[in-house]
């Protein structure tokens, strides 16, 4: 039990929330970034906020650093309110997207600006520095200037900076967006890698939906100034609460269709787009005959030439167009009724041996357990 | 790069010939042995030692120095403080004729700026001499530092500011600390700039100094009156001199404004 609750402590109800965020709306005008969000974040999580822009992630982020004042609700960190306090008087540091690295300062002076703010002995400040600078391995940059630097080094600097304070905790905004596919996926890693040794609680800004599933402990799905869902990223994969959460995160696949009622194997969807009766193993409560959607993931698509030895969830269908992107190939399958399905494929043979090509018939299938059930 | 046509080399020296060949006679006929002004009777500096002992000279060049030094330092404080609230204030209330007000100066004819100065001196009985024109060229020369400040802030990353503050400097401090040290080029070429307006201007001081507060550039323009001589080619060209020194200045700080 213990176990589960410092890992997962959001799902054991005597744990204290970090940070609360209470029914927080943020007006500009007429427009609500954020309307009447209230959400808990525990010690050392790196909780991601995703999005997509203008969803009001960035507005909830700088209401946390203190940039903004929400226009009602409070935050507490903690346990102590700060709405009201300043952001040169919060325990909290950001990263900024643009890194906001100090031009006429080198790295270390950068670095030690915040320690300086808080009258430090020089000593202690010089450690201090020493130390961020190993963590971010930037020790013989330390007296360069900002504009001598890469990307990369901006980027490890400017976290550096945000660290050095020992904030209880820090904000990200965007941090890895100006860098490379490449940079970034490593430097994922070192963010984990810094967040678990440091033990600091992280709450990062992203559009990236891929970043957010790899860094985070737990992720806000954001949209118009409201959260729709708050989950692992394996929760929100897996068991998304609406339609266009399944859709934001990742490729996905809907068969609508009007609930028939549950059986042994689970819900039966009488699907227009499928054409027939279609299975799923969550049961569903609801009236009979509403309209309802499964969501299959294409990865979960069986494709294959030959008919499988199954009665249920069968589909037969043409292959109208591959995407091929080495390791896995996306087969968009065109059903008999018009409406195409997407199923992919790793490609475990190399493609000379390749037997499914443009115009082949095919069959999908998939499990039972494998279909989402969404009412919405 | 494109090559230079042969009709663009003429017509580039052409035009730098128009612009520049009567400051270089001037130049040059300042170091003439004879004293008419328009026949070379060989070279000589005498006319420069001729100025050191003319006193109403002197005196006209300390009264520019002083005012063209007090003048363009209190315009770059006013003028600095107007260009930040522009780029950063956002869209407060009369920010149009706010803006309007700060650069009117910049097209309002300088007779129309120094006849309405001088009214407003004599309304309210301002004896004119050094501080007048003083406080005409601060009036005049701050929409100038105004949009060098206003320009250079546009461009300015508001979350520097902000990583400041986050990181627990006070708001006053992130100023001094901060954005102070970042616009400082700007700041320069702003004092710069207002130096060598006030340095040669003959407009506006010629309405609004009284006696004893002679410019240098009004004494040049009497001294003409009575004829060019070589002693006004000589402090000419010593004018000249000091306006390139302040331009090439604020340029080459402007330049290394952009590098960073």
């Amino acid at each position: 039990m213990t176990e589960i609750s410092t890992l997962e402590p959001w799902k054991d109800s005597a744990q204290r929330p970090y940070i609360e965020i209470k029914n927080v709306t943020k007006k500009f005008g007429d427009f609500s970034a954020i309307d009447n969000l209230s959400l808990n974040i525990y010690k050392n999580e790196f909780f991601s906020l995703l999005g997509p822009s203008g969803c009001g992630k960035t507005t909830l982020l700088r209401i946390l650093a203190g940039f903004e004042k929400p226009t009602e609700g409070s935050i507490l960190l903690d346990g102590e309110d700060i709405s009201q306090v300043p952001p040169h008087l919060r325990p909290i540091n950001m990263m900024f997207q643009s890194y906001a690295l100090f031009p006429h300062m080198s790295v270390e002076k950068n670095i030690a600006f915040g320690l300086k703010q808080d009258k430090l002995p020089a000593n202690e400040i010089k450690d201090r520095v020493d130390e961020m600078l190993e963590l971010v391995q930037l020790t013989e940059l330390a007296k360069r200037k900002p504009n001598q630097l890469s990307g990369g080094q901006s980027q490890r600097v400017a976290l550096a900076r945000s660290l050095a304070k020992r904030p209880k905790l820090l904000l990200l905004d965007e941090p890895l967006g100006a860098l490379d596919k490449r940079l970034r996926e490593q430097t994922q890693f070192e963010l984990m890698n810094i967040q678990e040794k440091l033990g600091v609680t992280f709450v990062i800004v992203t559009h990236d939906q891929e970043e957010a599933m790899t860094v985070s402990s737990r992720i806000g799905l954001m949209d118009a100034g409201h959260l729709t869902q708050v989950a692992t990223p394996t929760e929100i994969y897996e068991a998304p609460v609406n339609r266009d959460v399944a859709d934001f995160i990742g490729d996905v696949n809907f068969l609508e269709g009007t609930f028939k009622g549950n059986d042994n194997i689970g819900t039966q969807l009488d699907s227009d787009d499928a054409k027939c009766i279609v299975y799923a193993t969550q049961a569903t409560d609801v009236d009979i005959g509403r309209k309802l959607w499964f969501a299959i993931r294409p990865e979960k698509l069986e494709i294959s030439k030959k008919k499988p030895d199954f009665e249920n969830n069968v589909l037969k269908g043409r292959i109208e167009d591959i995407s091929y992107v080495g390791c896995m190939s996306t087969y968009h399958v065109k059903l008999d009724n018009g409406k195409v399905l997407k199923a992919c494929r790793a490609n475990r043979e190399r493609s000379a041996e390749h037997h499914l090509t443009w115009e082949d018939e095919v069959y999908l299938h998939w499990l039972p357990h494998s279909a989402i059930v969404l009412q919405s | 790069m494109t090559r230079l046509t042969l009709f663009n080399k003429t017509s580039l020296i052409l035009g730098f010939a128009f612009l520049y060949i009567p400051i270089i006679i001037l130049i040059v006929f300042s170091f003439n042995e004879s004293k008419l002004v328009t026949v070379w009777g060989g070279f000589s500096t005498k006319w420069y030692g001729e100025l050191m002992s003319n006193q109403g000279i002197k005196d006209a060049a300390w009264v520019t120095l002083k005012v063209a030094f007090t003048s363009s330092t209190i315009a770059t404080f006013l003028g600095t403080i107007a260009g930040l609230v522009m780029a950063k204030f956002g869209r407060f209330r009369g920010r149009t004729l706010f803006s309007g007000m700060i650069y009117a100066p910049m097209v309002m004819p300088e007779v129309i700026i120094g006849l309405s100065l001088l009214l407003m001196f004599v309304a309210l009985s301002i004896d004119r001499g050094v501080m007048t024109v003083t406080l005409a060229h601060i009036t005049f020369s701050m929409c100038y530092v105004a949009v060098v400040v206003q320009s250079r802030m546009s461009s300015y990353d508001d979350s520097i500011n902000e990583a400041a503050l986050d990181l627990g400097c006070t708001p006053f401090k992130t100023f001094i600390l901060i954005t102070l040290p970042i616009i400082m080029p700007a700041v320069i070429s702003g004092w710069l700039l207002s130096f060598t307006l006030s340095l040669d201007d003959l407009v506006i001081a010629s309405f609004t100094s009284g006696p004893g507060s002679t410019t240098l550039p009004m004494k040049i323009y009497s001294m003409v009156r009575l004829g060019v001589t070589p002693e006004i080619n000589a402090v000419s060209t010593i004018l000249v001199g000091l306006v390139a020194l302040g331009v090439v200045a604020g340029s080459f700080i402007g330049k290394k404004q952009k590098i960073n």
